[in-house]
């Protein structure tokens, strides 16, 4: 329970650093580049003294560590702040319209558009995930036993070749075999559960190949160690050594993967895969609030994501150094 | 980048110079998919290399009469338009080559440049120890704490993307992975006798950290370096596909099949053509990489 703790309060402040320097780099970035975020807001008819006067009320012209202290103020208070771009009702405003002026009532809020977006995003990560463990476990498992053997080298040609295929190339090749030509599945946009499954495959085929090779890796190099001829000595079956014994040992490494590597990746393919299915989730969001520069929603999103690779991070050392006490963090 | 458990176990054997990068070498090369892989890898790089002076046909020049020809075996294809024809009567095959040399330059380059930085902040963090050691993961932990994805299409999004940025944007999302790796392996090394006999003798840090300890560890991760050119070029056709990539007119994968896809039911062969190509040439090189990573495991848990 001390060590437990120890453990957080140690972790829990470098986290909270490692989020706040995250969060600095994105917000100065976006503010270095050229390209000025209230040309999109107004549209390019704006006369100049108008844009100056809505980049100053948007507080666009101060100096950047100003800007920046003042907007970890509002995210501290639980205010994201609004989009430049995205009006309330949820079309786009930027421009179009030919607004002249620029209020935050008539703008989305960050905060809702990320909880809008986010239980899409969940689910399609959650059965990429589930798809990519139904593929990645068995083989893994069997090639990790049977090491050198033919299911090894079953899964081995099986991940070579879908680590080979380009997501982008994947995603179009499945909705033009699975979509446009039988219309067995749906593809495009997202009107209900069904829209979730080729986007799904692609993800899943994309975190397989990884999954399958650590844990073959992981399991044949637990197989090899003494453990295991002492437990035959015992007089166990080979079910319960596999069950009980390697599968937990070879956990540590999997568990690290599963944090750190799957999670980063999970992150980087949802956005893409995302954007091929104009599947609408937290990526397809960010990507085009990238190249509109509506920085609220882009600086929220990194935050986000730095949160969760941070508090997974921290989870899986702690659950690593629990099974075994001899890592030290 | 997983095998850190296989990595740290390696018996000190190696001490006989380029002994287990040989034996590697070796024992990949005795695994007929290997030779195969190689093979093709080399061809293909032969042909993205010399094919575009060869075919004598532009990858960049309209010609509104020859659009939309379907790939070789097809009815309605024409020499020398092996892979058929885009909306724009361009040669789809030249334009592939082309695309495949930028996407290895781009892949290589940045992998090599990733490689060289996580390998030299890695040694010295598990070398040194103490505040350097603290000081510098805590840092590669910011960094891998932003996915690469979002990273990059910030960067990029936001600035004009060339080769240079794309590769450096690379590099920058790719290191801390080796440090890691480096990092954990070198921690395990710093304990091993030959480098407290080395100390003992009266070798400097540096002269132990970069004539000792970086043979002995370097080349197994180097092996499994081969597989991130492949993951590289990926994401420069991903990059090419949303538009952050290097831009038209030069072709890449990524544009070829962004392009490809509003036509992708009467002319289906615009995006999946050149996207085989590109999984060919990614499959030969996961292959090589993938029986190097399996030999170094091999002979570091001494099977071999």
């Amino acid at each position: 329970m001390v060590f437990a703790l120890d453990f957080f309060a140690r972790r829990l402040g470098q986290g909270a650093v490692i989020v706040l320097l995250v969060a600095f780099l994105i917000f100065t970035l976006l503010r270095i580049v050229p390209g000025d975020p209230v040309r999109i807001i107004l549209g390019p008819m704006t006369p100049p003294s108008v844009m100056e006067q809505t980049a100053r009320e948007l507080g666009l012209r101060d100096p950047i560590p100003v800007q920046f202290f003042g907007y970890l103020g509002h995210v501290l208070r639980g205010d994201l702040g609004h989009s430049f771009i995205r009006s309330a009702q949820g079309g786009n405003t930027g421009g179009s319209r030919g607004d002249t002026t620029h209020e935050n009532q008539n703008r989305a809020s960050v905060a809702g558009l990320i909880l809008h977006t986010l239980p899409y995003t969940l689910q399609l990560a959650g059965m990429g995930v589930l798809f990519a463990l139904l593929i990645a476990f068995p083989l893994g498992l069997a090639a990790g036993l049977n090491a050198g053997r033919w299911p090894d080298k079953i899964a081995l040609y099986a991940s070579s070749v879908m680590v080979s295929l380009p997501n982008i190339w994947l995603g179009v090749v499945f909705i033009l075999l699975f979509s446009a030509k039988t219309g067995w599945l749906p593809a495009i946009g997202y009107k209900g559960f069904a829209y979730t499954i080729l986007p799904a495959l692609v993800l899943a085929i994309e975190l397989a190949p990884v999954m399958m090779r650590s844990i073959a890796v992981s399991v044949a190099g637990n197989v090899l160690e003494n453990y295991v001829d002492v437990g035959e000595v015992r007089g166990l079956s080979r079910w319960m050594i596999v069950t009980r014994h390697v599968i937990r040992n070879a956990a540590i490494p999997l568990l690290n993967l599963f944090g750190v590597q799957l999670i980063g990746m999970l992150l980087g393919g949802l956005f893409v895969v995302e954007y091929i299915f104009s599947y609408p989730g937290l990526g397809l969001l960010t990507i085009n609030s990238v190249f509109q520069r509506d920085f609220p929603v882009i600086q929220a999103v990194a935050i986000l994501a730095s949160c969760i690779l941070v508090a997974i991070n921290m989870l899986v050392d702690f659950a690593a150094t629990n099974i075994d006490r001899r890592l030290q963090y | 980048m997983v095998a850190e458990i296989a990595l740290t176990s390696a018996p000190s054997r190696g001490a006989a110079k380029g002994g287990l990068t040989a034996a590697m070498l070796q024992m990949a090369w005795r695994a007929v998919e290997f030779r195969i892989a190689l093979f093709v890898f080399a061809a293909l790089v032969l042909l993205s290399l010399v094919g575009p002076f060869v075919f004598h046909v532009s990858a960049t020049d309209f010609n509104i009469m020859q659009r939309f020809l379907p790939p070789m075996p097809l009815g309605g294809s024409s020499w020398p338009h092996v892979l058929g024809t885009d909306q724009l009567g361009r040669d789809l095959f030249v334009r592939s080559l082309i695309g495949l040399r930028n996407a290895l330059f781009i892949g290589i380059t940045s992998v090599v440049g990733m490689f060289v930085v996580g390998s030299a902040i890695g040694l010295t963090a598990g070398y040194m120890g103490r505040w350097a050691d603290l000081v510098l993961m805590r840092i590669t932990d910011a960094q891998m704490s932003i996915p690469v994805v979002i990273l990059a299409i910030t960067i990029l999004g936001v600035s004009r993307p060339t080769p240079a940025s794309i590769i450096a944007v690379l590099i920058l999302a790719g290191w801390p992975a080796y440090a890691r790796v480096t990092r954990s392996v070198t921690l395990a090394e710093r304990q091993k006798e030959y480098v407290r006999a080395a100390k003992i003798l009266g070798a400097s840090d540096l002269r132990i950290v970069v004539l000792h300890i970086a043979p002995n560890i370097l080349p197994p991760a180097a092996f499994v370096a081969v597989l991130d050119v492949a993951r590289m070029m990926i994401f420069e056709a991903i990059f090419g596909f949303i538009g952050i990539g290097i831009q038209p007119p030069t072709p890449t994968f990524g544009t070829i099949i962004a392009d490809g896809t509003q036509y992708l039911l009467n002319a289906w062969w615009i995006t999946t053509a050149p996207g085989l190509l590109l999984a060919i040439t990614l499959a030969s090189i996961n292959i090589m990489g993938g029986t190097l990573e399996r030999a170094r495991n091999k002979i570091l848990q001494g099977i071999g």
